[in-house]
């Protein structure tokens, strides 16, 4: 009954080869196909950001992605902004640091969102991020945590 | 200040490094081998007889494994039987090889209602000819005032209305006379909408039959050993022999004790197979429970030197379909914050067709303190007094007698207020610009205990575990590793922190109430103390001095006087985890039954400024002033004290959740339920206040509760202060305000 398709995504970069049924969102891909957990899933309808990983460097929301759209693309997640050998990278390290996540669900989404929003912008004010974070919804932290997480990653990135 | 070597300085979460590199552990994460997926069918009825579950269709579905009815699964506590008493209630459930399989199933169930009367609005269930909700069936209502059913308090003989489940009532003095004495009168009503946790992470559980028998069940919960409790009761087993092993919260806020964990273990049982319940959000909107709605009158009066003479209140909370909305605690904390001698307060808990409630936050402080402090700004305005000089006129301290009559104990409210007055936020409130202004607002939490045990073990690294059975749900695990390192003088990097699951952890309630630093703490503070006796004691007989001649510093036991006679406590604990050794593991337990609460208070400013065109307050700055007794990793204490407020901002501006007459939720999605973004909120400055708790770990309170309550009156009150309009619902409607400015002032 379920149509499926095979495609090739880069992901965390590796090339990555599997056959899915063609419904089957980037999400639920990234989280059961390839056991990439990092991904969270708080609405699945576009709202709560937690789901926000990076295809070719931009923020998406892969629950509203499906996994055929991302074939021949970029995709990289939370766990593909670690170190080499898997140690917090510097955005990770950033948030760790500065109180930047209470009870960590929204986390990966916040850090893949700074990074799309680093990446075009690396030093950006307070009121930019604040601006550029309000798709992602947080409920512990009142967000200032986060934005000074930014703050400091975008300051340790001269 | 500080004569501590970890307390009070800001650590970073023990657990950031999985939460931030995406390998924390949250329970849609656990995949059993060979795990099946679970598909609730919820009523789209508020209030129906069931006639018939139709599952055939739904077996027909390919991948679906199974399916139930209330009736095959046997426990109308998670599926329905015969009747559904709010719309969202599940009715049966279909097990599928995958989620998408599970869901088809589902939509294939057919399900024959017959649908019956519905009362969605608490107000119109108290009328004679309301329909009856669930609870008040078979109860007759006639004689209701011979119930008298006050809870605390002497009851007044006031009838019970209609599908009214429970009455609290509490007098002092004579309230006419206090009305007489008074120069001025104010009575109005408000009214706070039902609002969710809005916790990121959706409810689910995980189970599986345990090898040596009973069930392994992950899930996200604040309650491990509630957790258990309840699904042996309903599995019929003994506690043992379910294990529940705790995934990292994704946000609780009270919501998360128990809901999915029984249904799971139950089709894990019928199906043989391990089985994931994860709820998606609409499902979680709808089967969850949140925080009820309430109504309130206020009338209070005061002399012109502002002494308040009476103080009248009645509560109507909106309970759902089930009894347990925090009337009482509304009650007391309404009628206890402010020394009045003339009191008569009555709290209605009233059934409807909705979901019952659960805890968020400050169960029923919210509601109270919107009513209570939108009236004390508003007396205070009548009065020409200043807001804050009124309250303080007024404001309980040690020894004032409670509603219920008992003292308070030794509290910070006054302290806030003195703080929140000397805030320049406040001092230059007058040197705004147009359409700009200050609100001030109190909230209270009388706070939590529970009895609780814990672990600290040395280890030969010369590190310590600290063994645990709360869940962490606002680094509280963090708190824990400082506690241990202050009590060894120790790094608090090393200091490892356990949560084990519920067959291996000590014993702990649940995490929340603002109670897991106060008891939890208390009994960790106290096995790090019995463990480093023990390495004391030890030292002692290694090194050959007397136990009090030694002192601990840079985990090395040391002879005072002489550093260089000393033994790192590493080398001790390799001596004593050694075969054949003469010297007992070091391992200390600790043990505390805190049961005297201590009570927290939080005055928080809001400056806003009102938009003329929309309507809309903008929220331009926050103060939040707390008493934390000692704020023991200050980061963190920050930070849950700024999520509180903003909680308190969301009730204000955003959040109710929207039934219609016949029960239906409208707004089930996080696109239809707003909450707070960061573009919403401004930067918010805490204010900590450490008025020192006497049984608390190095004199902490409670931190939770307190900063989620005076939000939304503060919010309100600034718009008052901004506009002149007064706002008596929340959330605030933008179109109330500009039609209030459209007709040119106060309302």
């Amino acid at each position: 009954m379920a149509k499926e398709k095979t495609i090739r995504v880069k992901v965390n970069g590796s090339e990555r080869r599997a056959t899915v049924e063609v419904r089957r969102n980037l999400a639920d891909f990234l989280r059961e196909d390839l056991e990439l957990t990092g991904t969270h899933l708080g609405c699945e309808h576009g709202v709560c950001g937690a789901c926000t990983v990076l295809v070719d460097g931009e923020a998406v929301r892969s629950c509203l992605m499906l996994a055929v759209q991302a074939e021949g693309h970029e995709v990289t997640t939370v766990e593909g902004l670690t170190t080499p050998d898997g140690e917090p990278g510097p955005l990770q390290q950033a948030f760790w640091d500065n109180h930047g996540m209470q009870c960590g669900f929204c986390t990966p989404g916040m850090i893949c969102a700074t990074a799309a929003l680093l990446r075009e912008n690396p030093h950006p004010t307070a009121e930019q991020i604040r601006e550029r974070l309000s798709g992602n919804l947080c409920r512990c932290t009142g967000y200032q945590d986060i934005i000074a997480s930014v703050l400091a990653a975008a300051a340790e990135d001269k | 200040m500080s004569a501590f070597a970890a307390i009070g300085k800001s650590a970073r979460r023990v657990e950031g490094r999985e939460k931030v590199t995406g390998t924390a552990t949250y329970v849609a994460d656990v995949h059993p081998r060979g795990a099946a997926c679970a598909r609730l069918v919820l009523s789209p009825y508020a209030h129906a007889r069931i006639k018939s579950v139709e599952l055939s269709a739904a077996l027909q579905v390919p991948g679906v494994i199974a399916a139930f009815s209330g009736k095959d699964i046997g426990g109308a506590e998670i599926l329905a039987i015969d009747e559904v008493y709010f719309a969202g209630e599940a009715v049966a459930v279909v097990v599928g090889e995958t989620e998408a399989a599970a869901e088809d199933g589902a939509d294939a169930v057919q399900v024959d209602y017959e649908p019956l009367p519905v009362v969605s609005d608490p107000i119109a269930a108290m009328k004679p000819d309301s329909p009856l909700t669930r609870a008040a069936q078979g109860e007759s209502h006639d004689d209701a005032g011979a119930h008298g059913a006050a809870v605390g308090g002497a009851g007044t003989g006031r009838p019970k209305p209609r599908n009214v489940n429970q009455m609290v009532e509490f007098q002092r003095g004579d309230l006419a006379k206090g009305f007489a004495e008074a120069d001025v009168v104010l009575e109005d009503t408000y009214r706070v909408a039902r609002v969710h946790q809005g916790y990121m992470e959706t409810q689910g559980s995980v189970a599986e039959r345990a090898p040596g028998g009973g069930f392994t069940v992950w899930t996200t919960t604040q309650a491990a050993f509630g957790a258990r409790d309840e699904t042996a009761k309903f599995l019929g087993i003994p506690a043992h022999e379910v294990n529940v092993i705790p995934t990292q919260v994704g946000g609780g806020f009270g919501g998360k004790f128990v809901l999915v964990e029984p249904l799971a273990a139950a089709l894990a049982r019928r199906v043989r197979r391990p089985v994931r319940v994860i709820l998606d959000r609409t499902q979680d909107f709808l089967v969850s429970h949140p925080a009820p709605g309430a109504v309130i009158r206020m009338k209070m009066g005061a002399k012109k030197d502002g002494t308040l003479t009476a103080l009248e209140a009645e509560l109507v909370f909106d309970a759902g379909c089930a009894p347990g909305a925090p009337t009482g605690i509304a009650a007391l904390l309404l009628g206890g914050t402010y020394r009045c001698p003339n009191l008569d307060i009555v709290g209605y808990e009233v059934l409807t067709h909705k979901v019952s409630p659960g805890a968020y936050r400050a169960p029923g402080a919210p509601q109270a303190y919107y009513a209570l402090e939108s009236h004390m700004s508003r007396l205070a305005d009548q009065l020409g007094l200043d807001p804050i000089e009124f309250r303080l006129k007024n404001a309980a301290k040690e020894g004032d007698i409670r509603p219920d009559g008992r003292p308070w104990p030794r509290i910070g409210l006054i302290e806030c207020l003195e703080a929140a007055r000397a805030h320049p936020m406040w001092r230059d409130r007058k040197k705004l610009g147009a359409d700009e202004g200050v609100g001030v607002a109190v909230g209270g939490w009388g706070g939590g205990t529970e009895p609780a045990t814990g672990g600290c073990r040395v280890n030969p690294d010369g590190s310590l575990t600290v063994q645990v059975g709360s869940v962490d749900i606002t680094g509280v695990n963090t708190t824990f590793a400082l506690i241990a390192a202050e009590v060894f003088g120790l790094p608090v990097e090393q200091v490892q922190i356990a949560t084990n699951d519920t067959d291996h952890a000590p014993y702990a309630g649940a995490s929340g109430g603002s109670k897991t630093t106060y008891t939890v703490g208390a009994a960790v503070l106290a096995a790090a103390q019995e463990a480093r006796s023990q390495v004391i004691e030890m030292a002692a007989d290694r090194l050959e001095a007397a136990p009090s001649d030694l002192d601990i510093a840079d985990g090395r036991v040391f002879v005072k006087g002489a550093p260089n006679r000393g033994v790192t406590i590493g080398e001790l604990a390799r001596l004593a985890n050694r075969f054949g050794s003469r010297y007992k593991p070091l391992h200390g337990q600790g043990r505390a039954a805190v049961h005297t609460a201590s009570p927290g208070f939080a005055v928080q400013l809001c400056q806003t400024k009102v938009d003329r065109g929309s309507g809309m307050p903008r929220i331009t700055g926050y103060v939040a002033v707390q008493d934390v007794g000692r704020a023991l990793n200050p980061a963190e204490v920050i930070g849950q004290i700024r999520g509180g407020a903003v909680q308190g901002i969301g009730r204000a501006l955003f959040e109710a959740m929207e039934h219609d007459e016949g029960g239906q939720l409208a707004n089930a999605t996080l696109a239809d339920y707003t909450m707070p973004t960061a573009a919403d909120i401004p930067d918010i400055e805490v204010v900590l206040i450490e008025v020192p708790s006497e049984l608390g770990p190095f004199g902490a309170k409670g931190v939770g509760e307190p900063p989620a309550v005076p939000g939304a009156a503060a919010v309100v009150n600034a718009v008052e202060a901004a506009v002149g309009v007064r706002v008596k619902n929340v959330p605030i409607k933008p179109e109330v305000i500009l039609d209030a400015l459209e007709e040119g002032g106060k309302r």
